[in-house]
């Protein structure tokens, strides 16, 4: 046994005076055992970012203070970049739906290697969508106005109600992550709390998955119930025209890819193995499969579309590909390209197991659906819908663009901090040791 | 929104479209309240240090979370689902009920020495690196085991807790600084401090066991506490393995005393609270 007296001390340690004393207490905030880059390089990383930000952040003010004149929409083209954005976040951020259905509720414990990284992109993601529409509906302090007086026969109130009690459920989803943290838990009030909230949350997984659902839909739908643009418009399975469906597919496709491609990249960056290669495998398997399955339905959905509405419209088929900036290859990279050519890859288990392979194809995946989005946002206003009217074109002002890049910055910083402070990557310290 | 509120209708898409809204909103809303409403349960039924202790189990490296009979090789492969209490654990009966009884700690003798450590048999361990030795009926004495002494070196700061504190068995037991590194012992035992020591008397605590506290199931005893010893040494070298190269073979040698003196450069802070089972 030791040999010497043990005196009994003020447990709290002083102040940080120095900046090595502010390296150390700001070490103590790191999960042990994960060795991250010093601050000083961490906070050079983020320095472009948060300069990013503050620029969008002006172009924000602009929008609020002066309207929004400061965008190229009007109120023929009245989805722009932003709309885009949103989508395509939105069915990006389906990772963490679709992770959480398949860890909580299918109870592959598997995904506990990536859960907590999904509901954080999952969080990211529905809360830049949530920001940029503030900016977006022009009269943001009139934002209730949806609660108060829903129109509940739109699309959009469907998306409104369920993208709100969505966020909140990431948000609640994303408080264990962050109580579980090396310096708060040392709270018992907060470690305690997370465990009950842990408990809870195949509830909330199970809630989270319902409102995914409907808004995912609903989002889709609301391009498919426009008559006026046939370009857009589906017949109904039920209420629903065929686009709900298909956005809810191709979402919880590109959920799983997105989840992969970000562990991925946050590999490349840190240079640390954080998620063992079967988990990958794993994840690029369930996206391939169901991207396989949206590339059929989608495929049906064309030819349908081809053959049944079009001619109704009094168009020729192909009218709607005979502007030059959409040709015919927009329609096929979009099935081919971008969904059947990573579906397959994903799908087939030798592939999988070449990591690069894996991770080009679910870059591709995650393409395919941002570049769906774009065409039922873009390509849709962009096309004439009477006789008297001409091709349009949009580019976005730097105020679009620039409030574009700070919800990227948003995400990056918020990642990066998650990262850097919590616990993103459960397998990190084992693999560390292996 | 509301009947009250204009525009509100009376329609089956309105009661139907609300309904639903309100009924999801109920539901995050009573999952959360929930939540807080066992949290304020678990500090009154004074549960946290058993929840923190599980939290802390989770985040365990799956080595550090081996049952004790895999350690021992008894079975083949099993890692803890009862956070090292053995005591509520159906496995441990029957693996332990196949084998010949553990018996009454053994007297110390001439064979407390194992792999250059001071190992007697003569006490019960706990996997947070303490041992348990009792003193007299319902009256234990506890203390750090030579492997954890050896790697803490001397302390530069001991919190021990008062007379009088309850203890819970891998709830906190006492907290150790060395250098910057706060470290955490967990406790062998459910009990009351009636008394503190420190390493010139040979113990840290002295404790009345309570009811449960009395039952011993969960702490290591005779043959296993060697093999979990050299179980130890493994996971130590592991923690101390350079990143990328992973755990090389030992060539022998002891453990020495202070052994952060050794390796000033290594990441004691990461070292430290995996050997002492704190996430």
């Amino acid at each position: 046994m030791i040999e010497q007296t043990l005196p009994r001390l003020p447990v709290e340690s002083a102040p940080a005076h120095t900046i090595r004393d502010w390296k150390a207490m700001e070490k103590k905030w790191i999960p042990r055992g994960l060795p991250r880059c010093s601050p000083g390089r961490f906070y050079a990383w983020l320095a472009p970012w948060l300069l990013l930000l503050a620029i969008g952040a002006y172009a924000m003010y602009l929008c609020f203070a002066e309207g929004l004149q400061h965008t190229n929409m009007d109120n023929r083209f009245a989805f722009g970049l932003w709309i885009y954005l949103d989508l395509t976040v939105i069915a990006l951020g389906a990772g963490a739906f679709f992770t959480g259905f398949l860890f909580y509720i299918l109870r592959w414990k598997e995904m506990t290697a990536v859960i907590n990284a999904a509901v954080v992109l999952g969080f990211i993601c529905y809360s830049s969508a949530i920001a940029i529409l503030l900016v977006d509906i022009g009269q943001p302090l009139r934002a209730w106005f949806t609660f108060w007086h829903p129109n509940v026969h739109s699309m959009l109130t469907e998306v409104t109600f369920c993208l709100s009690c969505y966020l909140t459920v990431l948000a609640i989803e994303y408080l264990p992550v962050l109580l579980k943290n090396r310096k708060l838990r040392q709270v018992p009030l907060f470690l305690v709390f997370e465990y009950e909230l842990h408990r809870v949350m195949p509830v909330l997984a199970g809630v989270g998955t319902f409102l995914s659902f409907f808004h995912q839909g609903s989002l889709g739908g609301l391009y498919g119930v426009l008559h006026g643009r046939p370009f857009a418009f589906r017949e109904a399975l039920g209420i629903w025209p065929t686009t709900f469906f298909l956005f809810i597919l191709s979402a919880a496709a590109a959920g799983p890819s997105f989840v992969l491609l970000m562990a991925r990249l946050t590999q490349f960056l840190s240079r640390k193995q954080l998620v063992r290669a079967e988990v990958f495998a794993q994840l690029g398997k369930v996206s391939g499969t169901l991207l396989l399955f949206y590339v059929l339905l989608k495929t049906l959905d064309t030819m349908l579309w081809i053959n049944r509405i079009y001619p109704q419209t009094g168009f020729s088929p192909y009218s709607f590909y005979a502007e030059p900036s959409f040709g015919t290859w927009v329609l096929l990279l979009e099935i081919i390209g971008l969904g059947l050519v990573p579906a397959l890859f994903l799908v087939n288990p030798r592939m999988r197991e070449k990591p690069w392979v894996l991770t080009l194809m679910a870059f591709l995946a995650c393409s395919g659906v941002a570049f769906n989005r774009f065409v039922m946002t873009v390509q849709t206003l962009a096309l004439p819908t009477l006789p008297f009217d001409r091709f349009l074109r949009y580019v976005p002002s730097w105020q679009e663009v620039a409030a574009f890049l700070a919800v990227l910055a948003y995400g990056v910083l918020l990642y990066s901090f998650s990262f850097r402070y919590a616990t993103l990557f459960p397998q990190e310290r084992d693999l560390r040791n292996q | 929104m509301f009947p009250w509120v204009y525009e509100f209708r009376w329609t089956t898409g309105h009661l139907l479209f609300l309904g639903i809204f309100f009924s999801v909103l109920l539901t995050i809303g009573l999952t959360v309240v929930r939540a807080a409403w066992k949290t304020y349960r678990d500090f009154q039924d004074q549960k946290q240090e058993h929840l923190s202790w599980k939290a802390d189990f989770e985040d365990l490296s799956p080595l550090a979370r081996s049952c004790r009979h895999e350690i021992s090789g008894k079975v083949r492969r099993r890692s803890c689902p009862n956070e090292f209490d053995c005591r509520v654990c159906a496995n441990h009966r029957v693996t332990a009920g196949r084998l010949p009884s553990a018996g009454p700690p053994a007297r110390r003798g001439a064979d407390a020495g194992f792999c250059g450590l001071d190992v007697p048999l003569d006490r019960l361990y706990h996997r947070g690196h303490t041992w348990v030795k009792e003193e007299r009926e319902g009256v234990y004495l506890i203390g750090l085991d030579d492997f954890a002494s050896r790697l803490i070196g001397p302390p530069d700061q001991v919190d021990l807790p008062a007379p009088g504190t309850r203890l819970q068995a891998n709830g906190k037991g006492w907290r150790m600084r060395r250098q910057s590194t706060i470290v955490r012992i967990l406790s062998p035992l459910d009990g009351e401090v009636i008394g503190q020591g420190g390493a010139q008397q040979g113990w840290y605590l002295k404790v009345r066991a309570d009811s449960r506290g009395n039952k011993m199931d969960h702490l290591l005893r005779g043959e296993e506490v060697r093999s979990w010893v050299l179980r130890e040494l493994e996971r130590l070298q592991m923690a101390l393995a350079t990143d990328g190269v992973g755990m090389s073979l030992a060539d022998g040698g002891e453990l020495v005393y202070d052994v952060t003196l050794q390796d000033p450069h290594a990441d004691w802070d990461s070292v430290l609270g995996e050997m002492f089972l704190q996430a």
